[in-house]
């Protein structure tokens, strides 16, 4: 199938996104599609996936031109779509969530359940995912969310595949799953558009790019002739600096110590501890429980057993409240999920964790919340219209800012964040590394954890691995390379 | 001029998806003529149209004081993406209690303590809001720290707050010393009788800046938009529940005190009984989303409008009375239909 854009005009109220873009994907072809955050990425794919229409400009399938005037219409014409913000349905079971508004049937209308297990099985089985059939969509964490959402896409034989930063929450591991998976398509025949703003796997994948900025086709071209280095300097317009690594320093106060740490079959035995001022890296594959690790510190799950010390002394947050009180904060990952208010405009949501310091007489100021907002807006290069719009206008990698700017105004001690860059551009993603040193230079301990190992490695001065629930390694300096860390990450470490 | 068109034909469509008050206003609006036409507009006697006018919007106003209160606490619980059946039951009991700690028949509780006069009548205002907020803050616990759904929690005790007061009224028949604290109601301004009207617009307005102007209206707004991050934000979900269902309580109580000090009396069995529906229909119509996060006190307002000018209405075309709940379902059902659209916007 051959996929052709030809002059795409969108605005979105008086603001135009898309200025006149054309390009085109044929079968077989992996089309990178590039761009800054809020270049007009995902609007793009949203005309061809009927979620939005174009003002003006044509989509052709195969030569003949169509209008996709809703989701059905694109699927019927082959084309699937994994979107950026996943939306599961958590009451349902992962075959079902697979099968949804596809579901196999029987005589007179009744499922087949059955067949869909079978089928899903079978597929699971095919990616060699271990993720039973049978278990609910909200039991599954963030990346085998994404991993599920992705075999619907198979599932329904696609010839087109558009997905949509479908790598943001998935480790070394699964990502390498994906791109066999992806690769095996091809080989049938399938075109696939691809988003990302990692560029190695890009190049690693990719046949084909496309670059925008700000709504215009700026670059595209075979893959095999440009190297990564262009392709961020067609990205962000200028020359980007290499991303230096934070430098390995001596810090003295503990302030988090952790010791024992177990909770029923998310991790065991866990024992760490973290200084004032240190960025400590928390890494591992899928299941690695370092989400729930953190979570359980942050009194989401407090139901563990063992002991942690703040500042020397003994603490057990009960809830959410009490760890923001005493200091520690958590930015959580997959920000639809876990941290954007859809109800909220972008001001409320940036600053949500803080509303109480804008209060007097317990009525809010705007003034306050507002210059306090624009500071980290500037700081982050905010893409935004207005600040009272709704935060789902944003891009997404525009949201992903707006929650870390949420948890950057509390002023914390311990700064933990799960995934930080999920979403974000090459340049942002420099940008948030510096102002994550700025914060741990201030004496701030902070924690982040991350699948990708490069951002590990760039950010961290001391990572700690975990398998299954469990630190089985701990990096430090020189030594964090993606191999060192690859080994325990596989549980080959030891 | 066909530029001025076009720019007239944007401008509303912009407003009609993007501004969810603004179908709700039309519809007010287009009430508000069918209403003008039902009275007879006469030119000629301008002065004579225009009094009665008044007075029909006064009436209308003051009989929908009370579900207008009701409507506003609904509203909130709404927002926090849940539902407070037992508004109608926690009117009635509130209203007992009302009645027994004023009863001028000898068996008052105020009374009896010594207590007289405007001090007393203050005293079971105080109590009475009180006790409101305790039987909403029964609801808020279940809901928030028992972890039931709402629309259970409320069933259930809008069965059993009702129940037990008709039970416990039984043979009691408090009066009502209307001749001293009727006025609180009934005194009348520029003669015309407008004190329901003045609580509930203050009301309005000072909910208007709880939801606009603090943090406790914000989170109203997360938690029903998203539990889950609110959580992780650190805000305390299950305070902001309970919250919802003790000011609606409160509140209801208040509006029991109002309706008790203009009529003098309550029927244990049937007064605010479909209260919660009108409650719901009226807070639906005005925009706000059923499963929470969006709605406005605004939209509230417009929302008990449109169903009490259309009550009003059809009233004044003299449509058979039984047939008037079937106008009040088509309105809420066209008021979900127009916000539909932002489904598929
Ligand atoms: N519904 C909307 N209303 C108003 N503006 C919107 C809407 N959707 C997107 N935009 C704006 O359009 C621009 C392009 O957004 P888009 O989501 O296409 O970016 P993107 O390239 O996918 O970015 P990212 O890498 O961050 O996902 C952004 O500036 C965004 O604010
Ligand atoms: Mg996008």
């Amino acid at each position: 199938m051959l996929i052709e854009f030809s002059n795409i005009y969108k605005s979105f109220g008086p603001v135009e996104v898309l200025h006149g873009v054309s390009m085109s994907v044929k079968g077989g072809q992996i089309m990178a599609l590039l761009g800054e955050n809020g270049a007009g990425k995902s609007t793009l794919m949203n005309i061809l996936g009927g979620l939005l229409r174009a003002d003006s400009g044509e989509i052709f399938l195969d030569g003949s031109p169509v209008v996709m005037r809703s989701p059905n219409e694109s699927i019927a014409h082959g084309i699937a779509f994994i979107h950026q913000e996943l939306s599961p349905v958590n009451d349902l079971r992962v075959y079902e969530n697979m099968f949804l508004g596809r579901e196999e049937r029987k005589r007179f209308g009744f499922l087949d359940r059955a067949k869909m297990r079978q089928k899903a099985r079978e597929l699971l089985a095919d990616l060699e995912i271990e993720i039973d059939e049978e278990t609910y969509m909200r039991d599954l964490d963030a990346s085998h969310k994404q991993i599920v959402e992705i075999t619907r896409a198979l599932l329904c034989e696609a010839r087109t595949i558009i997905m949509d930063e479908p790598t943001t929450s998935l480790a070394e591991h699964e990502i390498e799953l994906l791109f066999k998976l992806v690769r095996k398509l091809v080989a049938q025949g399938v075109g696939i558009i691809f988003i990302s703003h990692k560029l190695n796997e890009v190049k690693d994948l990719c046949t084909d790019y496309v670059v925008l900025r700000n709504g215009y086709v700026v670059a595209s071209g075979k893959m095999d002739e440009v190297t990564t280095e262009q392709l961020s300097e067609h990205i962000v317009g200028h020359e980007l600096a290499q991303m230096s690594r934070t430098a390995v320093m001596h810090h003295e106060d503990e302030v988090l110590r952790v010791e024992h740490l177990s909770r029923e079959r998310q991790f065991s035995d866990v024992s760490f501890s973290v200084k004032s001022g240190e960025i400590l890296g928390v890494t591992g594959l899928l299941g690695d429980g370092r989400s729930e690790l953190f979570r359980s510190i942050f009194g989401d799950t407090p139901d563990y057993e063992g002991q942690v010390y703040l500042d020397g002394q003994p603490f057990h947050a009960k809830s959410t409240s009490q760890a923001i009180r005493a200091g520690i904060v958590l930015v959580p990952s997959n920000r639809k999920e876990n941290a954007i208010i859809p109800d909220l405009s972008v001001l409320y949501n940036g600053t949500l964790a803080t509303l109480k310091r804008y209060c007097r007489l317990g009525l809010l100021r705007r003034a306050p919340q507002e210059s306090e907002f624009l500071v980290h807006a500037a700081d982050f290069r905010l893409k935004y219209g207005k600040l009272d719009d709704l935060v789902t206008t944003l891009s997404g990698g525009n949201q992903q800012k707006v929650v870390l700017s949420r948890w950057l105004n509390t002023n914390p001690r311990i700064l933990i964040l799960d995934n930080p860059t999920q979403g974000v551009d090459i340049g942002a993603k420099q940008e948030i590394y510096e102002i994550i040193r700025k914060v741990a230079s201030t004496g701030v301990a902070v924690v982040v954890l991350s699948g990708e190992g490069q951002e590990i490695i760039r950010l961290c001065e001391r990572t700690l691995v975990m398998y299954h629930g469990r630190i089985v390694g701990e990096l430090r300096g020189d030594e964090m390379t993606e191999q060192a860390i690859m080994k325990y990450a596989t549980g080959l470490g030891a | 001029m066909d530029m001025g068109k076009n720019k007239v034909i944007k401008w509303f469509s912009a407003q009609w998806t993007g501004n969810p008050l603004f179908s709700t206003t039309l519809a007010l609006c287009a009430i508000i003529i069918l209403q003008t036409c039902a009275l007879g507009f006469d030119y000629a006697s301008f002065g004579e149209w225009w009094s009665k006018f008044c007075n029909n919007w006064i009436i209308v106003l003051r009989n929908n004081a009370t579900t207008g209160i009701v409507s506003l606490g609904m509203a909130f619980v709404i927002i926090s993406a849940g539902i407070d059946l037992a508004v109608g039951s926690t009117f009635v009991a509130s209203g007992a209690l009302f009645l027994l700690l004023l009863d001028s028949s000898g068996a008052g509780l105020l009374p009896a303590a010594g207590l007289s006069g405007w001090p007393a009548f203050g005293i079971a205002v105080v109590l009475v809001v009180l006790f409101g907020a305790l039987l909403g803050g029964v609801n808020g616990v279940l809901v928030a720290d028992g972890g039931i759904p709402p629309f259970i929690v409320t069933l259930g005790t809008m069965k059993i707050y009702r129940s037990v007061t008709q039970h416990f009224m039984q043979g009691r028949s408090p009066t009502f010393p209307s001749s001293d604290f009727g006025s609180f109601s009934t005194v009348t301004i520029g003669g015309y009788m407008v004190m329901p009207i003045v609580y509930w617009l203050l009301i309005a307005a000072i909910l208007y800046v709880i939801s606009k102007k603090t943090v406790f209206g914000t989170h109203v707004v997360a938690v029903g938009s998203n539990e889950k991050a609110a959580k992780l934000t650190g805000i305390s979900v299950k305070a902001v529940k309970r919250m919802v269902y003790v000011m609606t309580g409160a509140l209801v109580a208040f509006a029991s005190v109002i309706q008790i000090c203009r009529i003098g009396s309550m029927d244990y069995s049937n007064a605010g009984s479909g209260y919660e529906m009108d409650a719901i229909a009226s807070v639906i119509v005005g925009g706000t989303r059923m499963s929470g996060g969006r709605g406005t006190v605004i939209g509230t307002m417009l929302g008990v409008l449109i169903i009490g000018v259309m009550n009003n209405l059809l009233n004044l075309y003299g449509v058979p009375p039984f047939l008037r709940e079937a106008f009040k379902g088509v309105i809420v059902i066209i008021a979900v239909l127009l916000q539909k659209k932002e489904a598929t916007s």
